[in-house]
């Protein structure tokens, strides 16, 4: 009897410590899943720390060497607008000059003669030929174009601020001890810039030029707007060209085309196109759209054409992707209650697919703003000094024009280099920015 | 048990579905349907009338057939590439599959509440104003609103949702998602509803709207319902139909197969002694 009594208790222990071992084994497993989900989510951590420090890092160095790029030293020159500088015809002050004269008028005299006459003590031809050197060439122009808008300011005197020769600029910009000479800027010069800077003639201001100018070989001149006008058609043309064809071909192969060999062959040629280097695309763009249609050369309308075809598979892999994610239990709805099948495509799937769709166009758009090669082939990297205003406008875009600045020899260009590829991603930025809500509108609507 | 009634049916074709497959007054009729999935046929030689403004209920255990055969009264099953389908399927004397039919608007005709609720990711609203809209059936904004609220009222989901119709349909748990289903397909009016298991998330008050609803709808409609509950097969249906592995075994009317079926696979399942 006890003899049995205990047996049960045994068996019952048994029971017992099997269900406790069972709860140990459990925990213990636990301990380790639990470090394990530890150690993963640490190292997500430090990865994505590292692609921050990464980015940060990057920003920082840019940001560091384009700054001096974003301002500019302009030097106050007293101009006097004299009639026979000018060799106005006739220097009878009464008489007011048409616009034939104006436009004739000898502008680089007057800004020289007025330069000299702030300086009398200079003579030898050399020195004033170094006197010239501290002002930008552009600043016969700018004086011409103030006479020409106001021609009463023939014969007299103004202060005018004008802007400094590129030597002069990266001179102040660099730690300079006043008088000393350094780099391009010789003794002579450098004791008239300080005899300018301590007069409170010389200033440094915003650099706006950079951003209303387009390619110059003055490096003080030399702005962005023409490179990013051309972006800004460029990049209208690739999406107004990859965007519909693209989206429309995935909806296509995914919702309407019969699987079958024709269909498995072109997915793999798409998959394929995805693959080829750009350059390629460059060379198709100059056989086929230069040579047989004729299209004008350095035309963004051919860069643009070129970049799409670069940027379809991108697009067409990512829609296909994101529409083939839609449940099908959505289109059985739809089609059930009697939609047509172009109704449940534009409806219903393209819009649950749309937020996937937009991610991949931004990734396309985005190899396609950053491309260079493909440019090369038909005519796009060159020096374009006016600012497209249409799509068959000479044309070159950011990348090939930060290619071209980091080529140059002048160090002012250095600066600009990094200033451009700044200006190039804040464009990136708003790109991505624009998608991101769109996105987000979508999904809010497909919630 | 169970092994016997495998070997009833193991490699073993049903010639004859027991019973009257014919109805009085055909809305639709079936004849010798079969269906494939590429080499693998689920629905095999089935014929069966469904009579006009009655509801016929589909029971059978589950992987019979019974969610094929419905979707192939409607062409649901024309999405599915691997799906083939033979025999005859008229409604009202037409044949549904013959290349005049445009398969839209028998679909218009012919509603489907899904086995598992699929609401579109759109508001309430637009979820049962949806088919209303794309069929033009609405002549205002009013009207529509109208359909709206009265299908929300017929599937018994309106006083639940009545505040939030402009949320998202996809917010609403299973049981209404349910609802919203039955509620979106009633709202076009469709000639025949079919409904694949409308209840089966349903608590026993939802499910007695909906079995109320279903009783209503026959006036007017003509109804086709697979379900699982016997109970709900026996208070709803005028005609039940018992398919097996693919094959229709037995129909008749409702009382006659709950009470007295004449095939022993019938009986072993209405008596839970199968599946
Ligand atoms: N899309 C499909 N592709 C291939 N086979 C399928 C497909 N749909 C169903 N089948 C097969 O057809 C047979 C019948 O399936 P069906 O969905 O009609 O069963 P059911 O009676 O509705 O079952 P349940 O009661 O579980 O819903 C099953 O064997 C299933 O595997
Ligand atoms: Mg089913």
């Amino acid at each position: 009897m006890t003899n049995q009594l205990k047996t049960g208790q045994k068996a019952l222990n048994m029971n017992d410590s099997s269900m406790h071992s069972n709860t140990d084994r459990i925990k213990k497993s636990l301990k380790k899943r639990n470090s394990k989900e530890k150690r993963f989510r640490l190292w997500g951590r430090l990865a994505i720390s590292f692609g921050f420090l990464m980015v940060a890092i990057l920003f920082a160095d840019i940001g560091t060497k384009a700054y001096p790029a974003f301002f500019q030293h302009w030097i106050k020159v007293d101009i006097e607008f004299n009639r026979q500088w000018l060799s106005i015809e006739p220097s009878d002050s009464a008489v007011r000059p048409d616009m034939q004269a104006l436009k004739q008028a000898n502008y680089s005299a007057t800004v020289k003669k007025s330069l000299y006459q702030m300086f009398p003590s200079i003579t030898a031809r050399g020195d004033k030929r170094d006197l010239m050197k501290l002002l930008s060439y552009s600043a016969e122009f700018k004086i011409e174009d103030l006479v020409t808008a106001n021609p009463d300011l023939l014969g007299q005197r103004v202060s005018l601020w004008l802007l400094a020769d590129d030597d002069v600029d990266s001179y102040f910009k660099s730690d300079f001890t006043a008088g000393q000479s350094s780099g391009r800027i010789n003794d002579k010069q450098a004791m008239w810039l300080k005899q300018l800077f301590d007069s409170g003639a010389v200033e440094k201001r915003f650099n706006t030029l950079f951003f209303t100018n387009s390619d110059s070989r003055e490096p003080e001149l030399a702005g962005i707007r023409g490179a990013l006008s051309g972006t800004i058609l460029t990049m209208i043309i690739v999406l107004a060209i990859s965007f519909p064809i693209g989206v429309s071909a995935a909806l296509y192969l995914e919702e309407f085309a019969p699987k079958n060999r024709w269909t498995d062959m072109i997915e793999v040629n798409i998959n394929n196109l995805a693959a080829v280097p750009s350059i390629v695309f460059g060379l198709l763009g100059l056989a086929v759209l230069i040579n047989i249609f004729g299209l004008p050369r350095s035309a963004s309308l051919v860069g643009g054409i070129v970049l799409s075809l670069m940027t379809l598979p991108t697009i067409i892999i990512a829609s296909r992707a994101s529409i083939k994610a839609v449940p099908n239990s959505i289109r059985e709805a739809a089609i059930g209650l009697g939609a047509s099948d172009m109704q449940v495509t534009l409806e219903h799937v393209l819009p649950m697919a749309m937020p996937g769709i937009l991610t991949g166009t931004i990734i396309g758009l985005a190899q396609a703003l950053g491309e260079t090669a493909p440019l090369l082939m038909i005519g796009m990297v060159a020096f374009i000094v006016d600012v497209p205003t249409n799509f068959t406008d000479a044309a070159t875009v950011m990348p090939v024009q930060i290619y071209l600045w980091a080529d140059s020899p002048e160090s002012a260009f250095l600066a600009k280099t990094s200033a451009a590829i700044l200006v190039l991603l804040a464009f990136l930025l708003i790109m991505n920015f624009s998608a991101t809500f769109l996105r987000s509108k979508f999904e809010k609507n497909g919630q | 048990m169970t092994i016997k009634t495998k070997s009833l049916t193991d490699g073993m074709e049903i010639e004859h579905t027991v019973g009257n497959v014919f109805a009085d007054d055909p809305k639709m009729s079936m004849r010798n349907v079969d269906v494939f999935y590429n080499d693998k046929q689920a629905i095999k030689n089935v014929s069966i009338d469904l009579a006009r403004n009655q509801v016929t209920a589909l029971i059978g255990p589950s992987g019979c057939g019974k969610s094929t055969f419905l979707r192939c009264l409607n062409r649901m099953n024309d999405t599915i590439d691997i799906c083939k389908i033979k025999g005859s399927l008229l409604l009202d004397g037409e044949d549904i599959y013959h290349k005049k039919m445009d398969p839209v608007l028998l679909r218009a005709r012919v509603g489907m509440v899904f086995q598992k609720p699929n609401p579109f990711p759109k508001s309430i609203y637009d979820n049962v104003a949806y088919g209303p809209r794309i069929h033009g059936l609405a002549a205002s904004k009013d009207d529509l609103d109208e359909i709206v609220v009265t299908s929300l009222q017929k599937a018994g989901l309106y006083k639940e949702v009545k505040d939030r119709l402009s949320s998202s349909g996809t917010g609403l748990s299973g049981g209404q998602q349910q609802r919203l289903c039955i509620a979106r397909t009633i709202a076009v009016s469709p000639e025949i509803i079919l409904m694949d298991e409308p209840a089966s998330a349903l608590d026993p008050i939802a499910t007695a709207i909906i079995e109320e609803l279903i009783d209503e709808l026959k006036e007017k409609y003509t109804i086709a319902i697979v379900t699982h509950s016997m109970q709900q097969a026996a208070r709803i249906s005028q005609t039940t139909a018992y398919f097996h592995m693919g094959s229709l075994i037995e129909v008749g009317s409702t009382d006659h197969i709950f009470t007295n079926p004449s095939h022993q696979l019938t009986e072993n399942y209405i008596t839970g002694r199968f599946g």
